[in-house]
């Protein structure tokens, strides 16, 4: 079979939007979901992880981390929403065909992400109700969570990779089929990008989970003791190692065992060279800051850890390293689909007036939901 | 055709588009009426400083937030991924049409969020005006993300003007809108009465507490089942004639309609005999979960009768069922099923190369090929054809049965006819040669005649 052939070109409609518009809310989205991703991704296996290590700072982390999970899986799913709508408008030609190929992994996401949702909900609820005397049922369904959701990045993986990897096509249809109909049980296994792509990002996940971990004993741990928030510095400049050197190394094999030529002659040549460096070392800054701030917390004359300016100048620094990351991947993805997407495209009848309406609620939106946080910071400032 | 089919045993993947539908219908509307109970009454609460009530609330409120902001998001996150994988081509039409209704409706999804999270979370710790002033935030939120979600299922069964003047106002603002907002926004009110209901009666020991809720929550729902019966009026008036004669022409859905009209009709009665004449009927759980068990099932069999009165469409005169443009279909019949299909050509062209001649797929050579070729390529076809109303042998809506005991000619009869035989099924896309490989698999997945009937002297075989 002929990959280039299984792209549809016989319908094809003009572009709601010019294809920047689309790729900038795609990328913007894909940010917002990757910051809250990242923590349940790499924070649920670390927090049961902890609270079976027993050590008390450990335990507090998890139960800390645990009890705001909800919020952090209800927005980051929701957030997740945004590049799944722009990836279809711009991209449906490939994730349709490659989400169908591995339909029931793709259709499982859905019904495993419930399961993980609730067992979060339990174990929280049990971390609650019982603190160190946690009984085994709870612990349990943090054990579930955190396996499923390692797996549905895995899954994630699968299906990013498996768009762009239009060559594999014909191979998976074959082989997962009966007549001609897809199975819906293909995976991209023979892909080399896949493994690394996979735990590239969960050392990248890593790293977002360090940030937060600062930002909350800054933010939000008032009521822990100054040594809980002292041994989070530490804890945090030590996760984020151990992601960065996954992120690195993974990331090396991603770029030089894994990466096509045409991808990696237009990423290591010329202007991008740049971009990419950028993409591999930035990490590196909020690895520093992070640790300045465990040697702060830690030296024997301080011993106060660093303050809120800080943990928020990590975050953002963090935002930036994500929203540099994904920015590389939306290049990556243009140029392995630059082969097989010359057809598409080509026209743009932008749908002004919805667009406006979604621009204008938009900022409305902005501005309630920054109504209702306001009455939130009065309500915690009210109680001190 | 467009893109690969997939192929889900028994079941047909579209059904699984149904069992997602369902159950996120379910959970979807509670998650409007709740949502205008809770900002509604708390603040009824407030005003009577009825302490016994607003913890009741919270109570709720609390049982809410699990059920919605979890089960809900995710099983309507869950159709859109489902309607992908059964349904890309009418998906991406959907989508190309109605991208930014979907965006602004994810907007109204973020507001929906934090006002619910904020509402639970800081219960008690708000001023009761800005307190009850996030529940109505919530509340219009939610509703309006019906309004905006129906503007766009609306679409699919009537796309009215649409189709002459293909822009996103005339599409959203179709003939169904309007009946089926006001039917839904019924429906909401309703579906989340019978949710107090049952959850009060679970929770609550104290009578006074018990009656109120009753008697308050029977307001809704009553003026939700006007609603209903209004929209649903106005849903069939503004029906296109294809479904309207589906509704009266096919069996199952006579008597889906019945059981709709009769479990409404029964919660209708427990409505009027429980807590209109006798307030506390209510308290037993039993009671209240039956009148919510056939909620369910009103709810459930109206999103089943909307999605099948829709055939031989998805999205009606813009989409056949089986992922094929009605402006393709002359094309198809001239230049092959087969050959048209993105996935198909490419599956021949791997499989048999010695039916291609000059890069297309030829009659002659389909006509010379061995008989399990045929019917495996007759397979093919009814995968891409068939399959998302038909299981092969056995299964939902299964060929075989129907067509047990035809011969050959009856067969390719139908074929030639399909749309005539039966409007509810688009027409055949395909030329002679392959509709013969069709006929040809089709008398492989006909079931022979039972056994042990006797017909005359002796039994069957
Ligand atoms: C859009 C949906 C749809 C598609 C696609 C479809 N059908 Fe049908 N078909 C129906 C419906 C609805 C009925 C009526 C079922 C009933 O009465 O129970 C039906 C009935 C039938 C019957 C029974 C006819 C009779 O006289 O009793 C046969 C046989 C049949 N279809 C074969 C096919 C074949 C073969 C294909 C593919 C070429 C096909 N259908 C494609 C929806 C479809
Ligand atoms: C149903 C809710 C979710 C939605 C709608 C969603 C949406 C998305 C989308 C659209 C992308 C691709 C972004 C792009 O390339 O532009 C993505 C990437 C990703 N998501 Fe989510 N997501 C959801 C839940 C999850 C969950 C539960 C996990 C679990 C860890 C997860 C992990 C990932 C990962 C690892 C990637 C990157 C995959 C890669 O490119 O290698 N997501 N998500």
């Amino acid at each position: 079979m002929d990959p280039q052939a299984l792209i549809d070109t016989t319908y094809l409609a003009p572009l709601p939007a010019p294809l920047w518009f689309i790729q900038f809310f795609k990328v913007l989205g894909f940010v917002l979901h990757l910051v809250l991703m990242n923590l349940w991704y790499a924070g649920v296996p670390v927090a049961v992880g902890l609270w079976l290590s027993g050590r008390a700072h450990g335990r507090r982390w998890t139960t800390r981390l645990i009890a705001q999970m909800p919020l952090i899986i209800a927005f980051g799913v929701n957030f997740g929403i945004v590049p799944l709508l722009f990836i279809q408008v711009a991209y449906g030609k490939f994730f349709y065909p490659a989400t169908i190929l591995m339909a029931w992994t793709w259709f499982s996401v859905f019904v495993l992400l419930t399961f993980a949702y609730y067992g979060i909900y339990l174990f929280a609820h049990g971390l609650k109700t019982y603190g160190p005397n946690l009984p085994k049922r709870f612990a349990a369904a943090g054990w579930v969570s955190a396996l499923i959701f390692v797996a549905l990045g895995f899954v994630f993986a699968n299906a990013m990779s498996l768009m762009s990897n239009v060559a594999a096509w014909p191979g998976l249809l074959q082989d997962h089929s009966v007549h001609g109909a897809a199975l819906g049980t293909a995976m991209n296994l023979c892909d080399p990008s896949l493994w690394p792509r996979w735990l590239m990002l969960f050392g990248l996940a890593l790293t977002t989970l360090s940030v937060w971990t600062v930002v909350d004993a800054a933010w939000f741990a008032g009521n822990e003791s100054p040594e809980y928030r002292q041994w989070s510095c530490g804890f945090a400049w030590k996760t984020h190692t151990v992601g960065m050197l996954i992120f690195a190394a993974m990331g090396a094999w991603y770029v030089f065992g894994a990466w096509p030529e045409d991808v990696r002659n237009r990423m290591l040549h010329g202007p991008m060279i740049a971009h990419t460096l950028l993409t591999g070392a930035i990490p590196g800054v909020v690895w520093l800051l992070l640790a300045w701030g465990a040697r702060a917390s830690s030296s024997s004359v301080a011993r106060t850890p660093p303050g809120r300016g800080w943990a928020s100048t990590v975050f953002i620094a963090q935002v930036a390293v994500l929203a540099i990351n994904a920015v590389t991947r939306q290049i990556v993805q243009n140029i392995e689909l630059q082969r097989y997407s010359a057809s598409l495209w080509k026209e743009t009848a932008t749908q002004w007036s919805p667009m406006a309406l979604f621009l204008a609620v938009f900022v409305l939106g902005v501005g309630v939901v920054a109504w209702m946080v306001l009455q939130v910071v009065r309500a915690e400032r009210a109680s001190g | 055709m467009h893109y690969p089919w997939w192929y889900v045993p028994y079941l047909t993947s579209p059904m699984l588009i149904a069992a997602v539908s369902v159950l996120h219908v379910l959970v979807s509307h509670y998650a409007v009426g709740g949502g205008l109970f809770l900002a509604f009454e708390t603040a009824y609460a407030y005003k009577r400083n009825d302490r016994d009530y607003l913890a009741y609330l919270k109570r709720h409120a609390k049982f809410f937030v699990l059920l919605t902001v979890v089960l809900g998001a995710i099983t309507g996150v869950g159709i859109w991924w489902t309607i992908g994988l059964a349904s890309p081509l009418a998906t991406e039409v959907l989508i190309q049409t109605f991208v930014f209704g979907w965006a602004t409706e994810w907007v109204f999804f973020v507001i929906e969020l934090t006002a619910a999270f904020i509402f639970l979370y800081y219960w008690g710790r708000l001023p009761p005006q800005i307190h009850v002033r996030i529940g109505w935030l919530y509340a219009a939120s939610a509703w309006i993300s019906l309004v905006l979600i129906t503007g766009i299922t609306a679409f699919m069964l009537n796309p009215g003007k649409w189709l002459d003047q293909p822009d996103f106002w005339t599409g959203f603002l179709n003939p169904q809108f309007l009946p089926q907002t006001i039917a839904r926004t019924g429906g909401a009110l309703l579906l989340s009465s019978l949710y107090v209901y049952l959850h009060a009666a679970i929770v609550i020991k104290d009578q006074r507490l018990q009656r109120q809720i009753e008697q308050r929550s029977t307001r809704p729902a009553l003026l939700g089942a006007v609603m209903i019966a209004l929209g649903g009026l106005a849903w069939y008036f503004f029906l296109p004639e294809s479904a309207i004669r589906a509704l009266s022409a096919a069996a199952a859905l006579n008597v889906l309609m019945g059981l709709l009209f009769a479990a409404t009709i029964v919660v209708f009665a427990a409505l009027f005999f429980g807590p209109y004449l006798n307030p506390g009927w209510l308290h037993s759980p039993g009671f209240a979960g039956c009148l919510l068990a056939f909620g369910f099932i009103a709810f459930s069999t109206g999103e089943f009768i909307r999605e099948a009165v829709r055939k031989p469409y998805i999205v009606y005169n813009v989409v056949f069922g089986n992922g094929i443009f009605p402006e393709e279909t002359s094309r198809l019949r001239r230049e092959g099923y087969l050959q048209g299909g993105t996935w198909t050509a490419q599956y021949v062209r791997a499989k048999y190369p010695q039916v291609v001649v000059d890069g297309r797929i030829d009659d002659d050579r389909l006509r010379a090929l061995d008989r399990n070729a045929q019917v495996d390529l007759g397979a093919v076809i009814f995968q891409y054809h068939c399959n998302d109303c038909h299981a092969p042998a056995v299964g939902y809506s299964a060929v075989g049965p129907l067509i047990q005991g035809w011969s050959s000619q009856m067969l390719a009869d139908l074929v030639d006819e399909l749309h005539v035989k039966r409007f509810t099924m688009p027409p055949f896309c395909g030329t002679e040669a392959e509709r013969d490989l069709l006929v040809a698999y089709l008398q492989t997945i006909a079931p022979p005649p039972p056994h042990g009937m006797r017909l005359n002297g002796s039994s069957t075989r």
